[in-house]
């Protein structure tokens, strides 16, 4: 091959990658909380389907996204399924607080398999042991799961704690509690509602009185360093009345602000 | 010298119990396994082939997903297990091991197999003329020569059976105590703020335990290699 024709295959080939390159790159990244799935998905697909702007939203359990966000991990909308992370990242000056709203509340239920018996209250420790008979109370991890944390602060507050503590099964998320339950591996797990109106395989045995865990709200913020223009216009979109009546048709309670 | 927490130690002593129970149980299937593969001519040789490499290739969380439907309390085996024996895999460390021992079993399989192929069979045949039985024969002719296969073997799969993760914390999560393995405690530390001390100390641990089981492996390799250099 010429010299003169290989210098400009070599300064196309080089070039090429920028063909894939968009001004802003044009794709929205959520980080958010794992009980929001079903509803957020729709929603986003809403959002895409009116304005043509990609939305991407990663799943997990609020803490693990939270330590991914210091890290550096690329998202431009966060959110959490409590305050206290995002708090956390408040702190570090990773979001916006300008930006910052509560979205949405939720309860606290435990649940057992559909097929299971009935009977099983909060009334005492000693009654909730018995039901779990030589199986184990699935939540998830208090250390960065929200469900978990305001499972505990309910176990404690209701005087259960010591009775089940030794009997806990630890998940990732409150999806990997919920999965364990609808499995029938644990016979009594600690969700939200909304995951367990998902959920067919589950069954709501008790609902944990507001008053017995901090409340249960879902809020939101960018994350600084976000580039992405449309990213506000995402935030902005979560509280419009399209959004709201997805949110509602999956159980989640607004909150008022 | 760091310190560590007693949930640290904790998750290093369980890591040691459930890579020793795993690597010890799994040892005669998998002698079994490798003479079979390096010695048998039956159909299926090449199913079983694959189904002894499975877990190597397969992602860890599939492996995983798999000892959850057939192992776990309402599973197929898994039931049946806890009815009549009283065996239970679920949340408990009897499930962290089996998740290793499954993962490990390659390991295992592979360094014995390749011994028992380079084994001479013609001293297996002398011991036969000289009226040995055949069992005999493989307890105190083939077993003793493939030694340094099984012991490499063993203290491989030992080391991966210590570093299994994917397939345990699918099957049987992450509770301290039972199935918090190092792997699952480091997993749970990056998760946890303030915990990238704890995790760190915990992968240094694990690096440490790797690096003396690969130098164990090589020592007893070494030791019962038979002495070429003392040739008559």
């Amino acid at each position: 091959m010429p010299l003169a024709s290989f210098r400009l295959l070599m300064l196309a080939a080089v070039m090429l990658p920028t063909a894939f390159a968009h001004a802003g790159d044009g794709t929205v990244t959520v980080f958010a909380a794992i009980s929001l799935k079903e509803p957020l998905d729709k929603i986003g697909v809403e959002y895409t389907a009116k304005t043509g702007t990609k939305v991407v939203i990663s799943y997990g359990a609020s803490g693990a996204l939270a330590k991914q966000i210091e890290n550096g991990a690329p998202a431009d909308i966060f959110a959490s399924a409590d305050v206290k992370w995002m708090d956390y990242l408040a702190e570090k000056k990773l979001i916006d607080p300008a930006s910052r709203m509560n979205l949405l509340g939720n309860r606290l239920v435990l649940v057992s398999p559909a097929d299971a018996g009935n009977g099983v209250t909060l009334d005492s420790g000693a009654g909730l042991s018995a039901a779990l008979g030589g199986g184990r109370l699935a939540m998830g991890n208090p250390a960065s799961v929200p469900a978990g944390e305001y499972a505990e602060a309910a176990l404690r507050k209701l005087g259960l704690w010591d009775a089940v503590s030794a009997r806990l099964a630890m998940t990732e998320n409150v999806r990997g509690a919920l999965a364990f339950v609808a499995r029938g591996e644990a016979p009594l797990g600690i969700v939200y509602q909304t995951d367990a109106l998902s959920e067919p395989r589950v069954k709501i045995v008790a609902t944990f009185p507001p008053d017995s865990h901090p409340p249960i709200v879902y809020p939101c913020a960018l994350v600084t360093g976000s580039t992405d223009p449309a990213a506000a216009s995402v935030l902005a979109f979560l509280r419009s009345p399209v959004a709201a009546s997805v949110f509602q048709s999956y159980g989640f309670v607004r909150t008022s602000n | 010298m760091p310190t560590f927490s007693p949930a640290e130690w904790q998750a290093i002593a369980l890591s040691l119990k459930v890579a020793s129970v795993a690597t010890i149980l799994s040892l005669p299937l998998g002698i079994l396994a490798a003479y079979l593969l390096a010695r048998g001519r039956f159909p299926g040789r090449t199913l079983l082939d694959g189904l002894v490499h499975l877990p190597l290739i397969v992602p860890p969380v599939v492996t995983g997903y798999a000892l959850l439907i057939l192992f776990g309390r309402k599973g197929l085996i898994g039931a049946f297990l806890e009815s009549h024996l009283g065996l239970v895999f679920s949340f408990r460390w009897t499930g962290a091991a089996l998740a290793a021992a499954v993962m490990s079993f390659p390991l295992l399989v592979r360094p014995i197999r390749l011994t028992f192929e380079q084994i001479d069979t013609r001293l297996e045949q002398a011991a036969g003329t000289l009226g040995a039985a055949p069992w005999k024969v493989f307890a105190t002719v083939t077993l003793p020569l493939a030694l340094p296969g099984i012991l490499a073997g063993g203290v491989l799969a030992f080391a991966k059976a210590l570093g299994e993760f994917g397939a345990t914390i699918t099957f049987v999560s992450n509770i301290p105590g039972e199935t918090q393995t190092i792997p699952s405690a480091i997993y749970a530390a990056t998760e946890t703020p303030g915990g990238d001390a704890q995790a760190l100390r915990l992968a240094l641990v694990s690096i440490v335990l790797a690096f003396a089981a690969l130098l164990a492996s090589e020592a007893l390799a070494r030791w019962t290699r038979p002495r070429e250099d003392k040739a008559p």
